[in-house]
C-alpha cells in the first residue's frame, strides 16, 4: 500500500466533473451580515454568534468530549470570529470558515493538553507517575474501556498528522457528510482541487495509521 | 492509485455511487492489487470518523454572547508588540519594506565599490613588485634620505 500509489501519475480527474460557477457569497443575505460586521456593527456581529453558535458547540462537542471545556473553546473561537472578520474574503461560506476556526481551536486545545500532561509528568518521579496512571485509568495512554472512545482518540491521532486544511475537508466530508460538489460551493474551491486534496489527505492517513499501529500501546477501535 | 478508482474515489467511499460505476470500479478492484490494497486501508480509517460525531445536542448556557464580549474585551486590552510600539499593520509592512529597500540600495553600492577596487592591482602583482630588485633600488632609498633629511633640518 501506498508503494505504487507514489510510482503512478496522478490523474487528471475531470472528464466526468462540470465546473460550476462559484458561489457569489458576498451577494447574498449573509454576505450582507458579514459586511455589517466588518463595518463594527455589534449587533451585526451578535446575530453571526446566535446563529452559529450552536453548531460550534457541536463541534467542539464532537472532538473534544469535555463538557466543562467546550464553552471555553467556543468562546475563543468566536472572539477570534471577531478578531479576524475583517480578514473574511467571502471566498468560503462564513460557516465554513468559522467550521475551519472551530477545528483548529479544538486540536490546539487538544495538543495544549497533552504539552499540560507531559510537563506534569516530567516533574514526578517514576512512582508518582505510576501512581498517577493507575489511579486514573481514562486518560490518553491509556486504552479508554469505551471502543468508540478508542476510536475517538485513534482518529484524534491521525487527524493531527495532516494539514489543517487537509484536516478541515476530512471532517466536512466524513463527519458533516458533505458531498464533494457540496465541499467544492462551501470552499470556494473547484472539485477536482477537493478530490486531489480529500485524495492525498487519505493517503497520509493511512501513512499515519500504519506508523501508529507499530507503536505500542496504541490499538485501534 | 489507477484513474478509474481515483475519480469516483469519494463516491465510492461514501457509498453513493452509481451500480454502473460501482461495477465498473470494482470488476479494476478484483485485478488490481495496489488499488485493492490502496482503498481498503482507506475504507478501514473512513468510518473512524463516526466517533467524531456529536452524540447529543450541545446546547451553550444563557449568557453565552456576553462572556463572549467580555472575551473579545480581554483579548483587545492584551497589547500586541506592534501596538506596543504604536505601530499599524500597514505601517509595519511599510516600514519593513523601506528596509528592505535600504538593505538593497546599500548592499549593490557596496558591490560596485568592490568591483572598483577589484580593478587595481591583483595581489599576487603587488607582492611581485615588492619582491623585484628594484623595489629596493637607489631612486627609492634616495627618496627615503632626502625626507631623514628634511625632517632634521
Amino acid at each position: 500500500m501506498g508503494t505504487l500509489a507514489g510510482t503512478l501519475t496522478l490523474p487528471t480527474f475531470g472528464s466526468k466533473v462540470a465546473s460550476k460557477t462559484r458561489v457569489d457569497y458576498q451577494n447574498t443575505p449573509e454576505g450582507a451580515l458579514v459586511q455589517r460586521a466588518q463595518a463594527g456593527e455589534e449587533a451585526a456581529f451578535r446575530e453571526i454568534v446566535e446563529r452559529y453558535q450552536s453548531k460550534v458547540f457541536s463541534i467542539i462537542h464532537g472532538i473534544v468530549r469535555q463538557r466543562n471545556d467546550v464553552e471555553d473553546i467556543a468562546q475563543q473561537v468566536f472572539a477570534k470570529v471577531y478578531l479576524s472578520i475583517r480578514s473574511f474574503d467571502f471566498r468560503s461560506s462564513l460557516i465554513t470558515w468559522i467550521y475551519k476556526i472551530t477545528v483548529n481551536e479544538c486540536f490546539d486545545y487538544l495538543r495544549k493538553r497533552k504539552v499540560r500532561k507531559l510537563v506534569y509528568e516530567s516533574d514526578l518521579s517514576e512512582d508518582e507517575v505510576r501512581r498517577v496512571e493507575n489511579s486514573d485509568p481514562a486518560v490518553d495512554r491509556q486504552i479508554p474501556a469505551d471502543s468508540s472512545l478508542a476510536q475517538r482518540d485513534y482518529v484524534l491521532k491521525l487527524l493531527m498528522r495532516v494539514s489543517e486544511e487537509e484536516r478541515m475537508l476530512l471532517m466536512l466530508k466524513e463527519v458533516e457528510g458533505f458531498s464533494v460538489e457540496e465541499l467544492a460551493e462551501k470552499t470556494g474551491m473547484n472539485e477536482n482541487t477537493i478530490k486531489v486534496k480529500l485524495f492525498r489527505a487519505r493517503q497520509k492517513l493511512v501513512k499515519a495509521a500504519q506508523r501508529l499501529d507499530r507503536t505500542p500501546g496504541l490499538v485501534p477501535g | 492509485m489507477h484513474a478509474v478508482v481515483m475519480d469516483s474515489l469519494e463516491e465510492y467511499l461514501s457509498g453513493a455511487l452509481n451500480p454502473a460505476a460501482q461495477r465498473e470500479i470494482e470488476a479494476h478492484l478484483t485485478s488490481c492489487d495496489a488499488c485493492s490494497e490502496e482503498i481498503h486501508s482507506m475504507q478501514e480509517v473512513s468510518p473512524l470518523f463516526l466517533s467524531l460525531r456529536p452524540d447529543e445536542t450541545a446546547v451553550p448556557a444563557l449568557g453565552f454572547y456576553a462572556r463572549v464580549a467580555d472575551r473579545v474585551n480581554e483579548r483587545k486590552a492584551v497589547p500586541s508588540v506592534a501596538n506596543v510600539f504604536g505601530l499599524g499593520f500597514a505601517f509595519g509592512r511599510r516600514l519593513i519594506f523601506a528596509s528592505l529597500l535600504t538593505l538593497a540600495v546599500l548592499g549593490s553600492y557596496l558591490v560596485v565599490r568592490e568591483s572598483g577596487y577589484a580593478a587595481g592591482p591583483s595581489p599576487e602583482a603587488v607582492m611581485a613588485q615588492q619582491e623585484s630588485p628594484a623595489f629596493d633600488s637607489a631612486p627609492a632609498q634616495d627618496n627615503m634620505l632626502v625626507t631623514l633629511t628634511a625632517y632634521e633640518h
